[in-house]
């Protein structure tokens, strides 16, 4: 394994520069994770412009670190609000809120930074081992085997996304259908232009994303600027977990942990549902299932040691093979892209720095993370009152600021507004926006392999069907459509 | 749980209207000369999965609203959550900034406090007693912004 790169990279960061990166980028993540309605994927999306004139290194340790601190700061206002500061705490307001309002709010948010702490470890540890074989296997794929892998990564996206499986669908494919219009690389002639020249260079992610994640999310809370909940009263006591504390919840924090990294593995499945699924887990496994829901320690560990595991799982995707394991991966791409790094199975040999800061700071962001959240834990606890009123203008004017200084048109700002309103209704019909920015920054990969593997074959399609890698990511996406369905078909057939 | 059929249905209505204007255009795409594909079969294809994905989505809506039993409640309770006028006051002031700012009215500093001062003031509901500390903050911002973007990030802004 390789130590020797990996100490290079944990050298680098903590020199004054990177640190100051990487102490930023926590911060901030915490404290947006902590304040409800804003979340991490538009943090990093509003930082992503700042970043243009950064080296790369810096700007990726700023950006993961980001990245580690807005899924862990969610626990706050779970905890002692019941309001996730994330979607990605949800599951931790079921038993951290009853915990903290029977007089253990430091006990209760000790165990969910120690969890989240435990879980980023554990899944750094798999990030660590497992990407670079990974890639190195990655690296053997031909067009119709990355053309598979993107269109099975679709489709699960589309299947596990809330809602239904054919809105997940239509998410991910306007996703896609957005991404086309520009000059098409492949025959140089403008497509879907409309004969307007401003979209000869196609639609630019920056504006869609600030557009589909912050300006929606905007429009959506300013609708809702009201009262605040009642808060439970803060003390640290309890804060810290004994050794008997984790050899209680041992099995509970590597399990959950595990369930987390696997399911950030997992293309496009976020935090939210690794955190559902470990603690329905441990929920069943449990000896007392009935305290869960009424401050339940295994509760909060197993929901909190699963989100925060899913940032380790979901940067091995990315890093092996250029597929964003979640939507922040997919900005995540965006930023190496502005840099004009390509992800994908050849980083790391064509940007080994890059890879290791990213796996570097995915470890030294946990551990700085721990550190900040619990000795400022009861202030960050005051967030929560900052008016929405003042906050989501501000807001607004950086989206304005941050779309703008991409190409220094005012054509991505329009772009923005628009995707915004697009990002709003979608949401109101609760369409959602997970994979529609994936498909748009997985599309134009998927069509271009699928056409360089078509002019190799001269337009024969067969090796989709004859090859083992691309027959068998071909059957999984058959599959996870159809499995919907006969589900589907069996439960009315019982019903009946 | 709560439904939302009628909004359902709009979405997926407007999505097929995109859907069909891109399917008009990538129809009139030349085949591929040098490569067997060309440019038009991915997006006439992803628009044609799009819009039956959506006609799946009008059909489930409709069934919904004709299995309840009071289909004008049901339009009443889906609109009726929420404060309209705060995300409307949010995207019409935002457009009539964004607007300000493309036809060069004024420095971004200056159209930036306005664009502030007013959206923080109207999204307190016009309480006299908030108008210091919206001026307030709209100062701070604007022009800590225009200062910092300009000066430290060293980033163009529209002006």
């Amino acid at each position: 394994m390789d130590f020797v790169a990996l100490a290079g990279a944990i050298t680098q960061i903590l020199t004054p520069w990177p640190f100051l990166m990487m102490f930023t980028g926590t911060a901030l993540g915490i404290i947006v994770g902590a304040i409800p309605g804003l979340t991490g994927a538009m943090l990093i999306a509003l930082t992503l412009p700042l970043t243009f004139y950064m080296e790369p290194f810096n700007a990726v340790v700023l950006l993961v670190a980001m990245y580690v601190g807005a899924i862990s700061g969610g626990l706050i206002t779970a905890t002692l609000m019941r309001m996730p500061g994330t979607p990605a705490a949800v599951m931790t307001t079921f038993d951290g809120y009853p915990m903290a309002r029977s007089g253990r709010p430091g006990r209760a948010l000790g165990l969910g930074i120690t969890a989240s702490f435990v879980g980023g470890l554990i899944a750094w540890c798999v990030l660590f081992t497992v990407t670079k074989p990974l890639s190195v296997l990655a690296t053997r794929f031909g067009p119709f085997e990355y053309f598979t892998l993107i269109m099975m990564a679709m489709v699960l996206i589309a299947s596990v996304s809330e809602g239904s499986l054919v809105k997940g669908l239509i998410s991910g494919l306007l996703g896609m259908l957005v991404s086309m219009p520009g000059v098409d690389p492949a025959t140089g002639m403008p497509r879907l232009t409309f004969d307007w020249y401003m979209l000869n260079g196609g639609l630019q992610l920056l504006p869609v994303l600030i557009g589909t994640f912050a300006v929606s999310q905007i429009i959506k809370d300013s609708l809702d600027t009201g009262a605040l909940p009642e808060r439970a009263e803060m003390s640290s006591k309890g804060m810290l977990m004994s050794i008997r504390d984790f050899i209680r919840h041992g099995t509970n924090l590597i399990r959950s942990s595990f369930i987390g990294t696997f399911i950030g593995v997992l293309p496009g499945i976020g935090a939210s549902i690794g955190s559902v699924v470990a603690y329905t887990v441990s929920k069943n496994v449990s000896s007392e299932p009935e305290k869960f829901g009424k401050g339940s320690e295994e509760g909060i560990v197993a929901s909190e040691a699963a989100n925060n595991a899913t940032v380790g799982g979901a940067l091995i995707p990315l890093i092996a093979m250029g597929i964003p394991g979640s939507v922040i991966d997919a900005i995540l791409i965006g930023a190496l892209t502005i840099h004009s790094i390509q992800p994908g199975p050849t980083l790391f040999l064509t940007n080994a720095d890059i890879v290791w800061a990213m796996i570097a700071t995915a470890l030294m962001a946990n551990i700085l993370m721990w550190l900040l959240m619990t000795s400022s834990v009861k202030y960050l606890s005051n967030l929560i009152y900052l008016p929405r009123s003042f906050v989501l203008p501000v807001v607004m004017m950086f989206c304005v600021i941050g779309s703008y200084a991409l190409n220094n048109t005012m054509f991505d700002v329009w772009v923005m507004l628009m995707f915004g309103v697009i990002g709003f209704l979608l949401e109101r019909a609760r369409i959602p926006l997970g994979p529609f920015v994936i498909g748009f920054v997985l599309a134009p990969l998927a069509e271009e392999k699928l056409r360089s593997g078509l002019m190799m074959t001269a337009g024969d399609i067969s090796p989709i069907f004859t090859r083992p890698f691309p027959l068998a990511f071909s059957i999984i996406a058959v599959a996870l459509l159809v499995w919907p369905m006969i589900s589907e078909y069996r439960q009315r057939r019982r019903s009946m | 749980m709560d439904q939302r059929s009628y909004t359902e249905i709009g979405v997926a209505a407007l999505v097929i209207l995109i859907c069909a204007v891109v399917l008009v255009q990538a129809n009139d795409l030349p085949p591929g000369t040098f490569e067997p594909l060309g440019s038009g079969p991915v997006p006439i294809y992803t628009s044609l999965i799009i819009i039956l994905c959506c006609v799946i989505v009008i059909m489930r809506a409709i069934k919904v609203l004709i299995q309840s039993s009071e289909p004008l409640r049901a339009f009443q309770m889906e609109f009726s959550t929420g404060l309209p006028i705060g995300g409307i006051l949010m995207l019409g002031i935002t457009i009539a900034y964004v607007s300000l700012l493309h036809f060069q009215v004024a420095s971004f500093g200056f159209v930036t406090f306005l664009f502030l001062a007013i959206l923080i003031w109207s999204m307190e509901r016009f309480n006299h007693r908030k108008i210091l500390p919206a001026l307030a903050i709209a100062a701070v911002f604007s022009f800590g912004a225009e200062y910092i973007f300009t000066n430290v990030f060293v980033v163009d802004l529209p002006t």
